[in-house]
């Protein structure tokens, strides 16, 4: 009895798409890593998420609501904390990006290579820290509101995004920036045109895992006044009403789940098709 | 601060203790039920693609949500608290679990059949040894998870330093609010530290000489 799960090269090598240039040799890279698990979760969320949510709007119309239900879960207040959340999420997913990527590969140049040990220790520690303790304090020192959410939300996703530039940019097969250099790039040239598409799988990778950690951090915007889907489970457990409350995790697990499959979605996008 | 702090010594040790105890014994459970069900998983290999699924799902759950979600079933207070950061605990282990058991090379296991093993011996005295580093992985990954978790379920009366926070959090503007929440943010990341440095010794001490890196 063979109990080892058949190996993976078999289920995709042919689905290899013969787009490269030059010599076709279907190495086992990015795409064919399109196995089984990744096929399901790029097809099983978007299903699960438009059943469940098709299943929550006919509760939420046929439920027999009392009045303060009734207006905690109002379709335009509703609407109002899921497009609250989204913003929350895509301002800190953004500026995680803008940050983390110049951030790891300065840190991958020169003399500055010497720090990236310690700034990801830094950083590894910083992850230690508890998102809740993170968004109070930020709140005490910069008061409530929006941004003060957001700084939150970015020192929370800078760790993995920093880590896999930082990763991904090292992986590189030297002899090919060595080869960038003897066709006579410059070493800017060869960060844009050989080491950034080489990394840029790795990178996405983190991308996705920080857009995860950000909205579900998100939820706990609501504690500084930022609002977003969280607030109508806090409503939920203030009042002590369960449809509230589990209302409002199904919302936001349902964005979370979304989101998760846009970042899966963007990251297969992006792969660069050489790979 | 340091005021703060002398004066309100027993109650932070007792709360550091308690959010320590309930780390430690969520993710004691969680391994051993991950490694439970990866066993399973690992046995009928149609199950690994599921519990990859399941895992990554169950890891895009907010904490937060879960914690609405659990309410209804377990009510305000320790419990819940537990449930939330054992789900959460199970993931990291499951997944790290499965690759583990599943890299482990089969003529390993016919030589323990050949030695005349049984089932369980094999996977007990073979499989899981083997599978161990991988797997103490999961765990360490888990346990730093697990702290956040558990200071979000102080918010429904979870038991540790998380109460600190929220403490903090009320107080805004305040006495003391600062304190509070320094206290109990730092108080976590101190715990999260010592608890892998712990889980670290536990890898040095638990992982067979064989397959010891270096």
């Amino acid at each position: 009895m063979t109990d080892l799960a058949d190996p993976p090269q078999e289920t995709v090598a042919r689905h290899e798409p013969l787009d490269g240039p030059g010599e076709a040799v279907p190495e086992r890279g990015a795409r064919s890593r399109l196995d089984r698990s990744t096929l399901l979760m790029l097809v099983v969320p978007p299903i699960l998420v438009a059943i469940v949510f098709a299943g929550y709007v006919w509760w939420r119309q046929t439920a027999d609501l009392d009045g303060v239900e009734q207006s905690q879960l109002a379709w335009d207040s509703t609407w109002s904390a899921l497009w609250r959340h989204v913003e929350l999420t895509l301002a800190a997913s953004a500026l995680v990006v803008v940050i983390a990527v110049p951030l790891g590969i300065l840190l991958t140049r020169g003399r500055a290579r010497l720090l990236s040990p310690l700034v990801v220790g830094i950083a590894n520690i910083g992850q230690a820290a508890p998102a809740v303790g993170l968004i109070v304090l930020l709140a005490m020192w910069r008061g409530y509101g929006f941004w003060t959410a957001v700084i939150a939300l970015v020192l929370y996703g800078v760790l993995p995004v920093l880590r896999n530039t930082i990763t991904g940019l090292q992986g590189v097969d030297p002899t090919l920036v060595e080869a960038g250099r003897g066709l006579g790039m410059s070493n800017g040239a060869v960060l844009l045109k050989v080491e950034l598409p080489l990394a840029v799988p790795v990178i996405m990778s983190g991308v996705r895992t920080a857009l995860v950690l950000v909205v579900g951090t998100a939820t706990l915007a609501t504690f500084v006044g930022a609002g977003g889907l969280g607030a109508i489970i806090d409503t939920g457990i203030t009042l002590y009403r369960f449809r509230v409350m589990v209302a409002g995790a199904v919302l936001v697990a349902l964005l979370a789940l979304l989101i998760e499959w846009l970042g899966r979605l963007l990251e297969l996008l992006t792969r660069p098709k050489g790979l | 601060m340091w005021d703060f702090i002398v004066e309100r010594r027993d109650d932070i040790i007792f709360n550091t203790y308690q959010h320590a105890s309930l780390v430690a014994q969520a993710v004691l459970l969680a391994t051993v039920i991950a490694v439970l069900l990866a066993v399973v998983v690992v046995r009928v290999p149609a199950l690994a693609g599921v519990a990859n699924v399941v895992s990554a799902i169950g890891l895009t759950l907010p904490a937060f949500a879960l914690i609405g979600l659990l309410l209804p079933l377990t009510s305000i207070g320790v419990v819940t608290g537990f449930v939330a950061v054992t789900f959460y605990a199970i993931l990291p282990i499951l997944r790290n679990a499965v690759v583990g058991l599943q890299q482990v090379d089969e003529t390993l296991l016919e030589s323990a059949r050949g030695m005349g093993m049984g089932q369980l011996a094999s996977l007990w005295r073979v499989r899981i040894p083997l599978a161990w580093p991988v797997i103490l992985a999961g765990i360490r990954t888990s346990t730093q998870m697990s702290m956040g978790i558990a200071a979000i379920a102080a918010y429904v009366k979870g038991p540790g330093l998380g109460d600190y926070i929220f403490a903090g959090l009320v107080r805004i503007g305040g006495a003391n609010a600062v304190n509070y929440a320094v206290v109990g943010t730092v108080g976590i990341i101190l715990v999260a530290l010592v608890a892998d440095a712990l889980l670290l010794l536990l890898g040095r001490a638990s992982i067979s000489k064989g397959i010891r890196a270096a």
